[in-house]
C-alpha cells in the first residue's frame, strides 16, 4: 500500500501500540525534529530579544517585531510537532444521540407540566397574582435603569445660544469686523463668549461666506440677512450632523465631507446632491454700528439632524 | 476700523500714506474690469496695512509684513522680461492683455487675470498648474513647474503693473512659529477638504483637494492668502502669525509625520486598515490554518 | 513491620502505583473532584482538522489578545471628558486643552513602554477578529453547519458578531480624537432619527444634547466590562454546545452521520491548536510592530466643529457608512413630525432586517426545504446551488456597501467625478446582488453536473474489451466508505460492451468493419 493510502480510521481506546496510526506523519522524523528544533531556537531567541529590547527602550518596532517573531516561530514549531512528530490518526469516535429515551423525556415533560403546571391550576389566583407582581417588577425595574441616564429633551434640540445682537467671533475670541473676510473666504464663528463651550461648538457652530451681490440669490423674506455680501449658515449638516467645513468658492458649493451632502451656498443652501435632505438652516445677520457682525436672532428652525418632534 | 497696534502713530502714518496709494489703486481696478479687489481690515492679514511698509523712491510698495510673513513686490525691472514670457507662455489662452477669454463651448473660462496680486500668478506658476497641461481638465494639477522662480516672478510683476494689486510674494519666518497653534487651525479651517493627514480627496464635479506633502512653505502661504480655485481665501480672518503657525505645522508634521509605529499606510486612515487587516492579517491566518488543518 | 525496605527509592516508586508521582496527584484530584472519566473522555475528544474549522479558532484567539492587551490599556487609560493641558513629548499637542481620554492615550502612545505596541495590536487583533467571525460564519453558512442540532449555536454566533462590531465601534471611539468622535457624532444622529422615541433615547444615552460629559465614561465602562463579559459568556456557551455536540465534519473515507473522525484532543489537537493561538498572537503583535493603525496624535483631539475629510468607521462598520452615503435623501415630514428615512432606513432599518435574517436563517431554511432531519456531516457549497447563491448575494450587496463607505477615496484614487462615484455605487448596491444570485447558481449547478468536479482526481481501471473496446471507470475512491451517498455514481460501463451473447452471435465478432 502506498504511504498516500487513505488510512481507515480507528478507536483510540482499542488502538495497539504497533498500530502504523500511532506513527508520526512525516517521512523522516529525526529531519524534521531537527527543524521544528531550529525554528523553536529562532523563537527563543527573538522572544529574548524582545526582552532585551524592552530593558534598553528601543524603538516600537523593535519590540513589536521581536514579540511577534518569537511567538510567531514558537507556534509554527509547536504546530509542526502536532502535525508531523504526533500520532497522525485518523481516530474515529462515535456520536451519542443527544435525545434521551422516551421515558425521560416523557418524565421530564410530566414534570413541568403536570406537576409545576397542576400546582398553578390549583391556585390560579396565586399564579395569577405571581405573574402580575414579576410583569410589574419588570416595568419598572427598568425605569432607573433608562430614566436615570439623562434629562429630559424638551425644547433642547430646538433652540441655539443666538440670539438678538449677538456678536459673531471666531475660535480665538475676537469678533468679526465686516472687512476681515475677501470674496471667497470663509471662516467658523460662534456666539461671543460660548466658541469654548460644549453647546458653543456642537450647537451653535456656524460657518460665515462673504460672497459677491452678483451670485447670490435672496430668499424670500431673508432679505436683510445678508449685509455687505455676508452669509451665515449652521455648520451642522441636516444629514448626521458633521459640520460642513468643506467650501469650494467657485462651483459656490458647501460639500460635508462624511456623507458628500453637497448644499448650494449661493441659493440658501439647499442640498443638490447626496443624502441630506434640508437645506442648512440661515443666521440672518446684521452689522453694529462700528461694522462687527451680528446675528439678528436665533436660526428659524432646529439646527442639525432630523428628529421625531421636528415639524 | 479698530487699530490693534503698540505703535498707534506708527500706523496712523502709514495710514495716510498707504490710504490714498491704495484708494487710487482700487480705483483704477474697478475702472478696468469688474473683479473686486479684496480689502481686509486686519492689521497684519496680507496686504500692506501691516507694521511695516517699505516704498521705493517712486513710492510703490516695495515690501512689507511682520516678523512672521515678509511680502515683496517683485522688482518692476522685470516687466519686459515678464511680458514677452507671458506672450510665449501665457497668452494663447489668456489673451495679450491677460484679460482672459469668457467660456464659449470650452469647459471654462480662461480667467482675466489683471489684478489678481503677484502672489496669485506667483503660486499658479511656481506649483507647476500653470502652464496648463490640459486646459481643458476640470482641475489643474500640481507638477514639475515649467517655469522657474525668477520667470515666474518676472510674469508676476508685469501682471501686476497692468493693475497692482495684493499681496505679494510672501517670505514666512518660522523660527518662532508654534506647531501647535498651528495643528489646532489646521485641523478647524483646512483639515475638512484637505483631510487631517494632508492627503487630499475628491471633491464635488471632478475637483479636489490636492496633497499638501510636497509644498514649499512659501506656496502654503500664497494658497492660503489667494485662495486658487475652489480653494476659500483666507484674509482678515488669519493673522499672519497664525499663517505661519500653519505652515510650520504643514512642513514639519504634515510633510514629515511622526509615524512611531510602523508603515503609515498611505494615511489614509480606516479604509487602508482595513485592507490591511483583512488581507494581510485574516488571510495571513487563514493560509496558516490551511497548512494546520487537512485537506479532507 | 519495620520493614527497613519501605524508604528506599524502590519502594516509594512501587508505592506511587504504574504511573509515579504525577498518577498519585491525579488519583488525589479525582479523590476530591471526581474528574478521572470526565478528564479522560475530555482527552480522548476526536476533532476533525478540516482547514476551514481553523477560522474560528482565529477568532478565539485574536479574542484572547483582545483581553490580553485590553487589560493592559486599562491600566493607563482614563475615561474621562475633563478636560486638561496635555504637556507631553508631541509637540504638535503641547498646550492645547485636550480631553483626559485623549490625553492619556497619547501618553500612552508616547511615554508608556510597549504602551504604542499594545494600544496598535489592540487595535489589529479587533479588525481580525470581526473578519474571522464573518469567515468563520460563511464557513458554517456555505456548508449547512447550522442545520439541527445547532441552531442554537448559529444564534449565538450571530449575537457574537453583532457585539463583536459594537465593542470595536465603542473601543476606538474612547480616545476622543477627531476621526472617532466624528463617528459618535453621527450615533448620535442615528439614535436622533428613530421615529417617537429618539431624542428620548439619545439624551438618556448621552446624559443630554451632544457631546456631553458622559458618553466617554459610558463607552468605557460598556467597553470593558459590561459587553466582554456577555462575549466571554456566550463564547464559552458557544465552545460548550461545540464540545457536547461534537463538531461538523465533511463527508470522506470512514466519516458517517454518527462519528467523528480526526486527531485526539490530547496530545494533537491541544499541539495544533496551542500552536495556532502563539502564531496568531505573533502575526498581530508583527502588524503592531510595522503598520501603523489609528494614530490619533496626527489626528488631534476631538471638538465639535472640527471635521476631517476621508474618513471612514472601521472596516466593520463600514457597511453602515456607505448604506448612509448611498440613500437618497428622502425625509418624511409631515402633521408636524419628522421621519428622517434618509437615516433610519440605511442606520436602523436594514441593519435590523439584515441581522434578524442572518439570526433565523436555519428556522427559514428548515420551512424552505422542510429538511428536519439531523446534520452532521457537512454539504459541499455546491451541492447546495439555492443556499449558497443566496449567501452569494447577501455577502455582494455587503461587500458593494463596504465599497460604498470610500466613495471620496475611490474618487480620488482613481480620478473619477465623486458624484459619478457615488451614482455607481447606487446602481451597483442594488444590481449586483441581483446578478449574483443567479450567476452562483448556475456555477454551482455546472460544479454538480460536472463529475469529478471539485474532486481530487481519482485513478481509473481501464479495461480492455475482448472486441478491443477500452473502457475506463474510476477505481473506487474508499474501500469502505459508508457515505458514498454523497458522491458522485460511478461512470457505468457502457450496456454494449457486456452484452456479450450479441458479440458472440456477431458474423465479425463484434469488432465493427467499416466498407472501403
Amino acid at each position: 500500500m502506498s504511504e498516500h493510502e487513505q488510512r481507515t480510521p480507528v478507536q483510540l481506546s482499542t488502538v495497539s501500540s504497533d498500530d502504523p496510526r500511532l506513527q508520526p506523519a512525516a517521512r523522516r522524523p529525526e529531519l524534521v525534529e531537527r527543524v521544528i528544533a531550529l525554528t523553536f531556537l529562532a523563537g527563543i531567541v527573538l522572544i529574548a530579544g524582545f526582552g532585551a529590547c524592552y530593558w534598553i527602550n528601543a524603538a516600537p518596532w523593535t519590540l513589536g517585531a521581536t514579540f511577534g517573531g518569537g511567538l510567531f516561530f514558537l507556534g509554527v514549531g509547536l504546530i509542526a510537532w502536532g502535525k508531523y512528530l504526533m500520532p497522525r490518526g485518523p481516530f474515529v469516535e462515535e456520536r451519542h444521540t443527544l435525545a434521551n429515551s422516551p421515558e425521560d423525556r416523557n418524565a421530564f415533560a410530566a414534570a413541568i407540566v403536570e406537576r409545576g403546571g397542576g400546582v398553578i391550576k390549583r391556585r390560579k389566583l396565586l399564579g395569577g397574582l405571581l405573574g402580575t407582581g414579576m410583569g410589574i417588577f419588570g416595568v419598572v425595574a427598568a425605569f432607573p435603569l433608562v430614566r436615570s441616564l439623562g434629562p429630559l429633551p424638551k425644547g433642547t434640540l430646538f433652540h441655539t445660544d443666538w440670539a438678538k445682537g449677538t456678536y459673531l467671533v471666531d475660535i480665538t475670541g475676537r469678533r468679526v469686523h465686516q472687512d476681515d473676510l475677501a470674496i471667497g473666504s470663509i471662516v467658523t464663528v460662534y456666539p461671543e463668549g460660548m466658541q469654548d463651550t460644549d453647546n458653543g461648538q456642537a450647537v451653535d457652530q456656524t460657518v460665515l461666506i462673504r460672497l459677491s451681490n452678483l451670485d447670490f440669490t435672496t430668499q424670500k423674506g431673508r432679505e436683510t440677512w445678508g449685509p455687505q455680501g455676508y452669509v451665515a449658515y449652521s455648520k451642522l449638516c441636516t444629514h448626521l450632523g458633521c459640520p460642513v467645513g468643506l467650501y469650494e468658492q467657485q462651483l459656490q458649493l458647501l460639500v460635508c465631507p462624511c456623507h458628500q451632502s453637497m448644499f448650494d451656498v449661493t441659493n440658501g443652501a439647499i442640498p443638490n446632491f447626496g443624502p441630506a435632505p434640508r437645506p442648512l438652516p440661515q443666521l440672518p445677520l446684521q452689522l453694529d454700528a462700528a461694522g462687527y457682525l451680528q446675528s439678528q436672532a436665533d436660526f428659524n428652525q432646529p439646527v442639525g439632524p432630523g428628529f421625531w418632534e421636528r415639524a | 476700523m479698530k487699530m490693534r497696534t503698540r505703535a498707534p502713530f506708527l500706523a496712523l502714518a502709514v495710514l495716510v500714506v498707504a490710504g490714498p496709494v491704495f484708494g487710487l489703486a482700487s480705483a483704477a481696478l474697478a475702472a478696468t474690469n469688474s473683479h473686486t479687489p479684496y480689502q481686509t481690515g486686519r492689521i497684519d492679514a496680507g496686504t500692506p496695512n501691516s507694521t511695516t511698509v517699505v516704498r521705493n523712491s517712486a513710492g510703490q510698495v516695495v515690501s512689507y509684513g511682520n516678523s512672521a510673513i515678509t511680502y515683496t513686490a517683485p522688482s518692476p525691472a522685470l516687466q519686459a522680461l515678464g511680458q514677452s514670457l507671458f506672450l510665449e507662455n501665457c497668452a494663447s489662452c489668456h489673451g495679450t492683455a491677460a484679460n482672459g477669454v469668457p467660456a464659449n463651448g470650452t469647459s471654462g473660462a480662461f480667467p482675466n487675470l489683471v489684478g489678481l496680486g503677484p502672489a496669485t500668478i506667483d503660486f499658479w506658476i511656481e506649483s507647476g498648474r500653470m502652464p496648463a497641461a490640459d486646459p481643458r481638465a476640470v482641475q489643474a494639477n500640481r507638477r514639475v513647474a515649467r517655469l522657474n522662480h525668477d520667470q515666474a516672478l518676472a510674469i508676476a510683476a508685469w501682471i501686476n503693473s497692468l493693475s497692482p494689486s495684493y499681496p505679494d510674494i510672501p517670505t514666512p519666518n518660522l523660527t518662532n512659529a508654534n506647531v501647535s497653534d498651528g495643528a489646532a487651525l489646521f485641523a478647524l479651517n483646512c483639515a475638512a477638504c484637505h483631510t487631517i493627514e494632508g492627503d487630499g480627496d475628491a471633491l464635488a464635479a471632478g475637483t479636489y483637494a490636492p496633497s499638501l506633502r510636497n509644498i514649499p512653505a512659501f506656496q502654503v502661504v500664497e494658497a492660503i492668502r489667494t485662495g486658487p480655485g475652489n480653494m476659500p481665501r483666507f484674509t482678515g480672518n488669519l493673522s499672519d502669525y497664525q499663517v505661519a503657525d500653519i505652515v510650520k505645522y504643514v512642513t514639519t508634521e504634515i510633510q514629515h509625520p511622526q509615524n512611531p509605529g510602523g508603515f503609515g499606510l498611505g494615511g489614509l486612515g480606516p479604509v487602508a486598515e482595513g485592507f490591511v487587516g483583512l488581507l494581510l492579517g485574516v488571510g495571513l491566518l487563514a493560509l496558516v490554518g490551511y497548512w494546520v488543518g487537512e485537506r479532507q | 513491620m519495620a520493614d527497613v525496605a519501605v524508604n528506599t527509592k524502590r519502594a516509594q516508586r512501587a508505592a506511587a502505583g504504574p504511573y509515579g508521582k504525577l498518577g498519585q496527584s491525579l488519583n488525589e484530584l479525582d479523590d476530591r473532584l471526581g474528574i478521572a472519566k470526565g478528564g479522560r473522555t475530555f482527552l480522548d475528544k476526536i476533532f476533525p482538522d478540516h482547514w476551514s474549522f481553523m477560522l474560528g479558532e482565529i477568532a478565539l484567539y485574536s479574542f484572547v489578545v483582545l483581553l490580553a492587551t485590553g487589560i493592559f490599556l486599562t491600566l493607563y487609560y482614563i475615561p474621562s471628558q475633563d478636560l486638561t493641558t496635555y504637556t507631553g513629548s508631541y509637540l504638535p499637542l503641547y498646550g492645547q486643552k485636550v480631553t483626559e481620554a485623549f490625553a492619556s492615550t497619547v501618553n500612552l502612545s508616547f511615554a508608556v513602554r510597549a504602551g504604542l505596541l499594545m494600544r496598535q495590536m489592540h487595535h489589529w487583533s479587533c479588525d481580525i477578529f470581526v473578519g474571522a467571525i464573518v469567515l468563520h460564519m460563511g464557513r458554517v453558512f456555505f456548508t449547512g453547519a447550522f442545520r439541527k442540532p445547532r441552531e442554537t449555536n448559529w444564534v449565538i454566533g450571530t449575537t457574537l458578531l453583532i457585539l463583536a462590531i459594537v465593542n470595536g465601534f465603542l473601543g476606538y471611539s474612547l480616545p476622543d480624537d477627531l476621526v472617532s468622535g466624528t463617528g459618535i457624532r453621527i450615533a448620535y444622529s442615528i439614535i436622533l432619527s428613530i421615529p417617537v422615541v429618539g431624542s428620548y433615547v439619545a439624551f438618556f444615552l448621552f446624559g443630554g444634547n451632544f457631546p456631553g460629559t458622559s458618553i466617554i465614561p459610558r463607552f468605557f465602562i460598556l467597553h470593558v466590562l459590561i459587553i466582554p463579559l456577555v462575549i466571554l459568556g456566550l463564547v464559552g456557551a458557544h465552545m460548550a454546545l461545540l464540545v457536547r455536540q461534537k463538531h461538523t465534519q465533511f463527508p470522506g473515507k470512514g466519516k458517517t452521520e454518527n462519528n467523528v473522525v480526526g486527531t485526539p484532543m490530547y496530545p494533537v489537537f491541544m499541539a495544533k491548536t496551542t500552536g495556532f493561538m502563539l502564531v496568531v498572537s505573533g502575526a498581530i503583535a508583527l502588524l503592531g510592530a510595522f503598520a501603523q493603525i489609528n494614530p490619533i496624535w496626527q489626528f488631534g483631539p476631538y471638538t465639535a466643529s472640527r471635521i476631517s475629510y476621508a474618513v471612514q468607521p472601521d472596516w466593520y462598520m463600514g457597511f453602515l457608512d456607505g448604506a448612509l452615503r448611498i440613500f437618497p435623501a428622502w425625509s418624511f415630514h409631515s402633521f408636524g413630525f419628522t421621519i428622517p428615512l434618509e437615516v433610519t432606513i440605511p442606520a436602523v432599518i436594514f441593519p435590523g432586517i439584515l441581522f434578524n435574517l442572518i439570526m433565523a436563517w436555519p428556522a427559514i431554511e428548515r420551512k424552505l426545504t422542510g429538511d428536519n432531519e439531523f446534520h452532521n456531516l457537512l454539504d459541499r457549497p455546491s451541492n447546495r446551488p439555492k443556499r449558497t447563491a443566496a449567501g452569494v448575494a447577501v455577502a455582494v450587496m455587503c461587500a458593494m456597501l463596504f465599497i460604498a463607505s470610500s466613495t471620496d477615496v475611490i474618487a480620488n484614487f482613481f480620478h473619477i467625478s465623486l458624484n459619478t462615484v457615488l451614482w455607481a455605487m447606487r446602481v451597483l448596491c442594488v444590481v449586483t446582488p441581483v446578478l449574483a444570485y443567479p450567476l452562483t447558481y448556475k456555477i454551482c449547478r455546472e460544479m454538480q453536473g460536472f463529475a469529478g468536479a471539485g474532486k481530487r482526481k481519482t485513478t481509473n481501471i481501464v479495461t480492455r474489451t475482448v472486441e478491443g473496446e477500452y473502457v475506463a471507470t474510476p477505481a473506487p475512491a474508499y474501500v469502505d466508505d459508508l457515505a458514498h451517498e454523497h458522491e458522485p455514481e460511478a461512470l457505468p460501463v457502457p450496456t454494449y460492451v457486456v452484452d456479450e451473447e450479441a458479440v458472440a452471435a456477431s458474423d465479425t465478432g463484434g469488432v465493427r468493419r467499416v466498407a472501403r
